[in-house]
């Protein structure tokens, strides 16, 4: 019993430190493109580790795809290097290419072959044996939910369907890296739901980047962020919010707001509308400090409500407002 | 990796309802030229015969073949790249650990292997004589080979076109311009002239006679380096963007 202890314990500590001391699995630096004399990425540093989900947020046309196509070799960057699993994605392309796993914003399928022979020949190409292309494509398909659409004709699929042939194809091999351009573009809110679990479940064990230019979808899967703005980064950093320091308030009085700013752990106060205000709080101050200092005053509070600083107001702020 | 890639690609084509209609046309066509050719060789007055029945069949039955080959090639060069540029299945080569030249050349290869098919069926349905007559199979190895080089070439050019453009139908009117370009540069140019020299007719015309010279091999083979290297060339430049 002790002894078994011990064993998963030594197990915990190992792999702690197999994973602390693993080189980051993508590491994109100073990574620019342009076409012709249009500069349409500017010089990005991006990481990737082990279990992250990073999302590319952008609205349309903000360089999303040039990056995700530039991360899985498919398009060579005007500057700047990529590093995949420690192999130099320009300099020994081969190497690197066998971790990453790739769906464009088009799964690119072969729509006259039926879903096995597809993936085998995915798998095929990827240098697996046919031995391993069998155990690889029952995996895949397991993962994806295919299990049922071996035989069927890739053209005869719903989209839904099309899309997980994608996302099995960038999976089949196993790699370190999966990117994924735009993954839940055109599927339903049940797909949509299974595509994220799956994703989820892919970065128990890899890295994925993902696209969109949909803020749920990046808020629902991702744990880090980066948003493009016309090529150029915004915004890069965790998805859940910052510190807490905005609240809406509502008092029994109706005091000056003058006087509520004048609180030791208030910055600022402004009237919302009648009985609304919206308090800034002192860094480092709490809530429940604003709450005596309101009762030490005679007020009463009526209501103190947090105001989240969601993904949404990140991203304008981000795109209109410039560093955010 | 490269033959992994052309008989995957070459597997993917025969799937396809229009390889199988491409083979069924391409051999109704030989055999009809074929047994065409025998009945004019047999009705003919013995002193009219200048050249024996082989010679009959590298003009006609090969000569066939070769317009075969320039028709058919462009519709297979044309999804080799410019229709996976445009469905996006170009992807899925692009981001597999393989070289730009493995690429090219496994697809290359791919449509050999099937062009091949169309290569053997003169020379087959020429050896059903075998017993009933004396062939020169000399002349029907040089004339098999001259067509097998032929559709290299020809190969060679589609595929240089395919890789320029995204759109299908602009790489095959490509295709067929450059084709029936190098077909007719030698009809209003001098004999000694470079330009002539490179139409292939001519070349191929030696061969299909039974003449393999080392300058029409030379040809060949240099019509299909120039035309895969500047196609390599092209989509390496395609990747820098």
């Amino acid at each position: 019993m002790f002894g078994d202890a011990l064993q998963w314990l030594f197990n915990i500590l190992t792999t702690t430190c197999i994973l602390l001391s693993m080189p980051s699995l993508l590491t994109a630096t100073k990574l620019s493109r342009s076409f012709h004399t249009t500069e349409v990425v500017e010089p990005l540093d991006l990481q990737l580790a082990a279990r992250d989900i990073l999302g590319l947020l952008g609205p349309n046309g903000a360089g999303k795809s040039t990056i995700m196509r530039m991360l899985s070799g498919d398009l060579s960057p005007s500057g700047g290097r990529i590093k995949i699993c420690g192999y130099d994605l320009l300099l020994q392309p081969k190497q690197a290419k066998r971790h990453i796993g790739y769906l464009p914003e088009r799964p690119p399928l072969h729509r006259d072959q039926s879903v096995d022979e597809f993936l085998s020949d995915c798998a095929c190409l990827r240098g697996l044996t046919r031995e391993q292309t069998r155990q690889a494509r029952l995996a895949a398909k397991r993962r994806c939910g295919l299990e049922q659409t071996g035989r069927r004709l890739i053209r005869k699929l719903s989209k839904g369907f099309q899309q997980r042939v994608g996302l099995a194809q960038a999976i089949i091999h196993d790699p370190q890296v999966v990117i994924l351009d735009e993954p839940t573009d055109g599927l339903d809110p049940a797909q949509i739901r299974q595509v994220r679990e799956l994703i989820r479940e892919l970065a128990d064990e890899r890295g994925v980047i993902l696209s969109s230019h949909i803020l749920p979808e990046i808020q629902a899967t991702c744990n880090r962020l980066v948003i493009l703005q016309q090529g150029k980064r915004v915004y890069s950093g965790e998805i859940t919010p910052p510190e807490q320091l905005c609240y809406r308030l509502a008092l029994e009085q109706n005091p000056d707001q003058a006087l509520i700013a004048a609180l030791p752990a208030v910055v600022s106060a402004e009237r919302l509308h009648s009985d609304y205000f919206r308090v800034t709080l002192e860094t480092g101050s709490r809530p429940s400090e604003l709450v005596r200092q309101i009762l030490e005053q005679g007020w009463g509070v009526c209501e103190l409500t947090p105001e989240t600083v969601s993904l949404e107001q990140l991203f304008l702020q981000a795109t209109t407002g410039g560093e955010a | 990796m490269i033959w992994r890639l052309a008989w995957i690609e070459w597997r993917r084509l025969m799937r396809t309802p229009l390889a199988w209609i491409v083979l069924g046309l391409g051999l109704c066509l030989l055999s009809w030229q074929f047994l065409g050719t025998l009945e004019a060789f047999s009705g003919m007055p013995a002193n009219h015969r200048n050249l024996g029945l082989s010679h009959h069949l590298g003009m006609q039955l090969f000569g066939l073949a070769s317009v075969l080959i320039l028709i058919i090639t462009p519709i297979l060069t044309t999804r080799s790249f410019s229709e996976a540029f445009r469905n996006g299945s170009y992807a899925l080569l692009s981001s597999a650990p393989l070289s730009t030249l493995t690429i090219l050349l496994g697809k290359f290869l791919a449509i050999q292997l099937f062009q091949i098919l169309i290569v053997l069926a003169p020379l087959l349905l020429s050896l059903t004589l075998f017993n009933g007559t004396q062939l020169d199979l000399g002349l029907l190895a040089s004339a098999s080979l001259g067509l097998l080089l032929l559709s290299g070439s020809f190969t060679a050019i589609g595929l240089f076109i395919s890789v320029q453009s995204d759109n299908p139908g602009i790489a095959a009117a490509g295709s067929y311009g450059l084709l029936l370009l190098i077909s007719l540069l030698d009809q209003h140019t001098g004999g000694g002239s470079f330009i002539h020299w490179l139409a292939w007719p001519s070349h191929y015309l030696d061969m299909q006679l039974g003449l393999v010279r080392s300058s029409d091999l030379a040809f060949f083979l240099l019509l299909l380096l120039f035309f895969l290297g500047l196609a390599l060339h092209r989509l390496d430049k395609r990747r820098r963007g």
